[in-house]
């Protein structure tokens, strides 16, 4: 057993625990708050910079419920995500940002905008100034924030309900256990430590805290998100490639790469494994001062890493890399199993991207619009249902005799097994999930490849984990989810044999509408798929869609 | 990934210590934060972003080690320049920043 998480820590009782620290952990805790529960939020960074949006800058789809402003924004990637979204669901997370968003700007002091002109709004402020706003909020609501605390395993209650957590505080360096009436999992997806912008803190770690408590996954085979990025940074914000030309080593113009203003990342994929491609942006108005200012405006964090080396993107090339942002801006995640945002797990709520976010997405995405007005949706619905959960337990709640789950990573799987090198853990997953080849372009014999060297690394980070340091406790879990999540996206991946959203398979390559379901998967040594189906039928497009929404 | 950790500047508030997802830095008593596992720095500049003091310097380089100047830095604008695009430094702010972008958007037309 992990002496350093066994020794006496903070313990604190909670009618909701949130664990993450992005907007949906922060919208969910505000819910559960607004409902008059106790709120306890856990994150393994700081509430208010952690995980990919407060690095960056997204806005939620702002819509009065009116069919002309709401019907394209459901269809817009409908077909896409290969009509796995759901326009119900679509119509109750629209209606929850309708009511919820727009409170950042009066909470910030900004002026409300105004939604008069039928219009609908966008548009969010930048994500950092967002995520202050929504901490500062957190704390006035009596919210009680533990900075610098991941998670590293739940707490089951002898029904097998999920009773809370426990983790540990790295800057304190002492455990913490929080017994809570209602769970809800917000602390984001996997992006297997790519470095993509604000991604990192995104380690899969709910995904198996979930599994483990008994909760199944849906939507993994759709991880394979990538963004471009200038080769030498970390900035994955992928609006501006509209205004982008693409070039080869020698200058001449790489056609096909974006259509209809849209990036096409399997194009620019199948470039890359050829040379290198460069962008510059001057086309589509980019060549204009103002549009130059407006875009600046925009996104600070985009010209960050331009003039940080003194480049102007406007008038010079620079070299671009495809960064991984699997299931943070893909969809898959911890399987929805009701209409309060539930897990399959009594107690256990999930929300925002460590969810599956197929309701409204699909098997496709990569737009931040529908992702934020999931994480806002599925935290305002989940932290309410939490609170009313935790009202009906009553204290009853923390009397529950309680157990921890984790396994894999945090303890040994057999007395005296050697000690894994997370480093080389890392590297190895690494070399599986990021290769363009292996990833974006699927076929059986890459994921059966794939999927024998990931179980020898399941072996491997069964051994036993360095804990010498809060540093590679953590580290030693988080790598165990990495190679968990990985096993679970490539396994989902060999199962659905078409293709569809992003999931894309060379060896069949066509949408095949008897797949037309969700895939629900699992397990840890022995992994499962379960094919659920779409729980609404295929809704028809408005005919001459174009012309009727214009 | 972080570069810089200015000593002349930093007014030690252990800000940066607090505000960093990944932990990168330790906290010094009455000293400049150490950069103690910059290996884990995602290069998302919000240590940058919430410096007072303009202190921090974290490169566009995310894969690999740059060597920096304070002195260059300096001269180039580049200390705070993340903090005061943001709106964020002292004597700016993000809201005037926002009607400026509002302004433009209606001028020249935004697809966003």
């Amino acid at each position: 057993m992990s002496k350093r998480l066994d020794a006496p820590g903070l313990e604190l009782n909670a009618e909701v625990l949130v664990i993450g620290g992005g907007p949906a952990a922060a919208w969910a805790a505000l819910a559960a708050a607004g409902q008059g529960a106790q709120v306890v939020v856990v994150d393994k960074g700081y509430v208010g910079t952690s995980g990919a949006y407060a690095a960056s800058t997204s806005g939620a789809k702002i819509l009065p419920p009116l069919a002309v402003l709401r019907d394209p924004v459901k269809f817009e990637r409908y077909a896409l995500g290969g009509q796995l979204a759901q326009h119900r669901w679509w119509d109750r997370l629209l209606d929850e940002t309708f009511e919820h968003a727009p409170k950042v700007w009066a909470w910030g002091g900004y002026d409300t905008p105004n939604y008069s002109d039928g219009k609908g709004y966008y548009r969010g402020l930048q994500g950092s100034e967002t995520m202050r706003i929504l901490r500062a909020q957190l704390l006035k609501s009596g919210v009680k924030i533990l900075d610098h605390s991941p998670a590293l395993e739940l707490l089951l209650d002898d029904s097998g309900a999920v009773a809370g957590a426990r983790g540990f505080q790295r800057q304190e360096d002492r455990p913490w256990t929080v017994k809570a009436a209602s769970t809800i999992l917000a602390s984001g997806g996997v992006a297997w430590l790519s470095k993509a912008l604000g991604c990192n803190t995104n380690t899969g770690d709910a995904l198996l805290q979930a599994v483990e408590a008994g909760a199944e996954l849906s939507g993994m085979e759709f991880s394979a998100h990538y963004s471009p990025a200038p080769i030498h940074s970390s900035v994955t914000k992928s609006a501006f490639y509209r205004y982008a030309t693409y070039t080869d080593k020698d200058g001449q113009e790489l056609l096909n790469l974006s259509k209809n203003g849209h990036r096409s990342t399997s194009a620019i994929a199948k470039e890359l494994l050829k040379g290198p491609v460069y962008c510059q942006l001057n086309i589509n108005g980019a060549e204009k001062p103002d549009t130059q200012r407006m875009l600046r405006l925009m996104q600070p964090n985009f010209f960050a890493a331009f003039d940080k080396i003194g480049l102007n993107p406007f008038e010079e090339r620079w070299r671009i890399t495809l960064l991984l942002e699997g299931t943070v801006r893909g969809t898959g995640g911890i399987r929805i199993a009701d209409d309060d945002c539930g897990t399959t797990v009594e107690g256990l709520y999930a929300a925002g991207d460590a969810a599956s976010r197929e309701l409204n997405c699909g098997g496709f995405t990569g737009g931040a619009g529908p992702n934020m007005t999931w994480a806002i949706g599925s935290a305002n619905i989940s932290g309410r249902a939490a609170a009313k959960r935790a009202k009906a337990l009553g204290a009853g709640a923390f009397q529950r005799k309680v157990r921890a789950v984790g396994g894999v990573g945090l303890v040994a799987g057999r007395e005296g097994a050697p000690t894994f090198d997370s480093a080389a853990v890392v590297k190895a997953v690494q070399d599986e999930v990021f290769p363009y080849d292996k990833n974006i372009f699927r076929s059986e014999g890459t994921l059966v490849d794939s999927l024998g060297k990931l179980a020898q690394l399941w072996e491997t980070v069964k051994g036993t984990p360095a804990q010498g340091t809060a540093q590679e406790l953590i580290r030693s879990r988080e790598v165990a989810g990495l190679v968990a999540a990985a096993r679970w996206s490539y396994f989902a991946g060999l199962e659905r044999k078409e293709t569809r959203g992003m999931h894309k398979r060379l060896d069949y390559p066509k949408l095949d509408p008897s797949q037309r379901h969700y895939l629900a998967v699992g397990g840890l040594d022995k992994l499962w798929t379960r094919p659920v189906p779409v729980a609404e039928e295929v809704v028809a497009e408005p005919v001459d869609f174009k012309k009727v929404y214009a | 990934m972080i570069e810089l950790v200015s000593e002349s500047r930093c007014i030690s508030c252990d800000k940066c210590v607090k505000v960093c997802p990944s932990n990168v830095f330790d906290s010094v008593p009455g000293a400049a934060p150490i950069v103690a596992r910059k290996e884990d720095c995602q290069t998302c500049f919000l240590c940058e972003a919430y410096c007072p003091v303009d202190a921090l310097f974290v490169a566009a380089e995310a894969h690999e080690d740059v060597q920096v100047d304070e002195a260059t830095l300096i001269a180039q604008g580049l200390l705070g320049q993340y903090r005061r695009n943001l709106g964020w430094a002292k004597g700016s702010n993000p809201i005037e920043k926002l009607n400026e972008l509002n302004e433009l958007r209606e001028r020249v037309g935004s697809p966003f």
